[in-house]
């Protein structure tokens, strides 16, 4: 099977037409097409078919869409029928998506992150952020090679090779180094940021952590941290305004 | 400003928004890499590095998780660098962080916008990819990734914008002006503070966040 290097560089982009209707599906089908590009000589009207499943419905962490992209490809190949194709796409969305959001958005983002903080109020500017750029798409790009290539092989197998992989084991593993770094860098940003306002201006920030902190317990999500922020700052304009 | 700098703060700002979800997503949209090279570009690093810390403490209080909403902070960085360059940061970091803060929440809806065109171009080319045309899925491709482009673009325009009005139109006391940077970095602190306890659960998490805390505050209180 050809194009395997083409669809991976299209995977970068699999979110570029992401929309209510078909979330991932259309960036997905933009992928596979370079991999099905050999079907198209071997079997016309399967390759059609192929395509049009291939663009179908489809959401998850784009980090691990690899996955679902060469294990639908190789069913696609090993002639498996349409609605076991479409039924095993279905059954990737929600796995594909808690374990990539869980690895990436919620494990090593905020861990590299909160490194790349705690290096730059320690001292490394720039080199932190070039640090911390290089980690992550190091992993990822790894991972959209590792995930694409075991798809490909795996086919309708990829549930049992996704369960046996290294994946399930890495999710508590960087959940624990996000909450350890995040933790860690926290501290040492609130100092490199008070530290000319002294102790009065430690207490202040201190009683806005706090007040921040219950309002997102109070409310949820509807109070996000930036919407908490706003309204802090309109308060703090009113009540200048009044005493000023 | 001069010209070649706002041509290139545009440039940065649109390749900072593609990066958020459509292209790449190399993480260059992260406020501490958009603020830091938005501060380069403005001749002023520290500055941009000063704000893109603030509002990386807000974008770590979020998962851009599927269909969820969630603010741009990329362009968003880029218009509050603009605001906090050339005056000392204890000063101006409180309004360049709340133009920040307003400019990504116009992002976060400007990327609903964006969604719902997607889905409009789809349905119509529904027929082309209902007969397996891959040069349909091409075009929705590449136009999703144009619109998002004039997405980014416009966005950052405007946060240009509000950031020159705000250094123009907003004339801040200094004791206002420190507490407007009190409470943003505040704000921003119980931002990732919440956002790391939701994601830690009362799972085990939690404890190594603690330690985490503990180190970094006994760091912080040595140096």
């Amino acid at each position: 099977m050809n194009g395997s290097g083409r669809a991976l560089l299209r995977l970068f982009a699999v979110q570029g037409v992401w929309n209510y209707e078909r979330m991932l599906g259309v960036g997905l089908g933009y992928a596979a097409e370079p991999l099905l590009e050999d079907l198209k000589i071997a079997d016309p009207v399967r390759h059609s078919e192929a395509v049009v499943r291939s663009a179908e419905f489809f959401n998850c962490n784009p980090n691990l869409a690899g996955l679902a992209l060469g294990a639908t490809v190789r069913a696609e190949y090993d002639a498996e029928p349409g609605a076991q194709v479409v039924r095993l796409r279905s059954a990737l969305c929600s796995p594909l998506g808690a374990l990539g959001d869980q690895l990436f958005w919620a494990g090593l983002l905020p861990a590299l992150v909160g490194a790349a903080l705690a290096a730059v109020v320690l001292g490394a500017s720039g080199w932190a952020i070039v640090a911390f750029l290089v980690a992550y798409n190091l992993v990822r790009i790894w991972t959209a090679v590792w995930a694409l290539r075991t798809g490909l092989a795996a086919g309708m197998g990829v549930g049992r090779a996704i369960g046996a992989s290294w994946i399930p084991k890495a999710v508590p593993l960087v959940g624990h180094a996000a909450g350890l770094l995040v933790g860690f860098a926290l501290p040492l940003v609130a100092m490199w940021y008070l530290r000319p306002f002294g102790l009065r201006g430690g207490v202040a920030v201190c009683l806005v952590v706090a007040a921040g902190v219950a309002a997102g317990r109070l409310f949820g999500a509807r109070m996000t941290g930036s919407r908490f922020a706003l309204v802090a700052v309109l308060v703090t304009l009113l009540f200048r305004l009044v005493t000023r | 400003m001069d010209p070649l700098v706002l041509a290139a703060l545009l440039v940065w700002g649109t390749v900072v928004g593609l990066d958020l979800v459509s292209v790449a997503q190399s993480m260059i949209a992260r406020p501490v890499v958009a603020g830091a090279v938005a501060g380069l570009l403005l001749g002023d690093p520290a500055a941009g590095l000063r704000v893109g810390v603030l509002l990386e403490l807000f974008a770590l209080d979020v998962l851009p998780i599927g269909a969820a909403r969630y603010p741009d902070y990329g362009p968003a960085t880029v218009a509050a660098a603009a605001v906090a360059v050339g005056s000392p940061w204890e000063l101006s970091l409180g309004l360049a962080g709340t133009v920040g803060l307003l400019v990504s929440v116009v992002g976060g809806w400007s990327l609903q916008q964006l969604r719902r065109r997607n889905a409009e171009a789809v349905q119509r080319r529904a027929a082309a990819l209902a007969a397996g045309e891959s040069a349909a899925i091409r075009r929705l491709q590449y136009g999703g990734i144009a619109r998002d482009a004039l997405r980014s673009a416009l966005l950052t325009a405007a946060g240009l914008l509000a950031a020159w009005a705000a250094d123009r139109l907003l004339v801040l006391d200094r004791r206002t002006a420190i507490a407007l940077t009190l409470v943003l970095v505040g704000a921003g602190l119980a931002a990732a503070l919440g956002g790391a306890l939701r994601s830690a659960g009362r799972s085990r998490r939690r404890r190594w966040l603690a330690a985490g805390l503990v180190l970094g505050f006994a760091l912080a209180v040595l140096r």
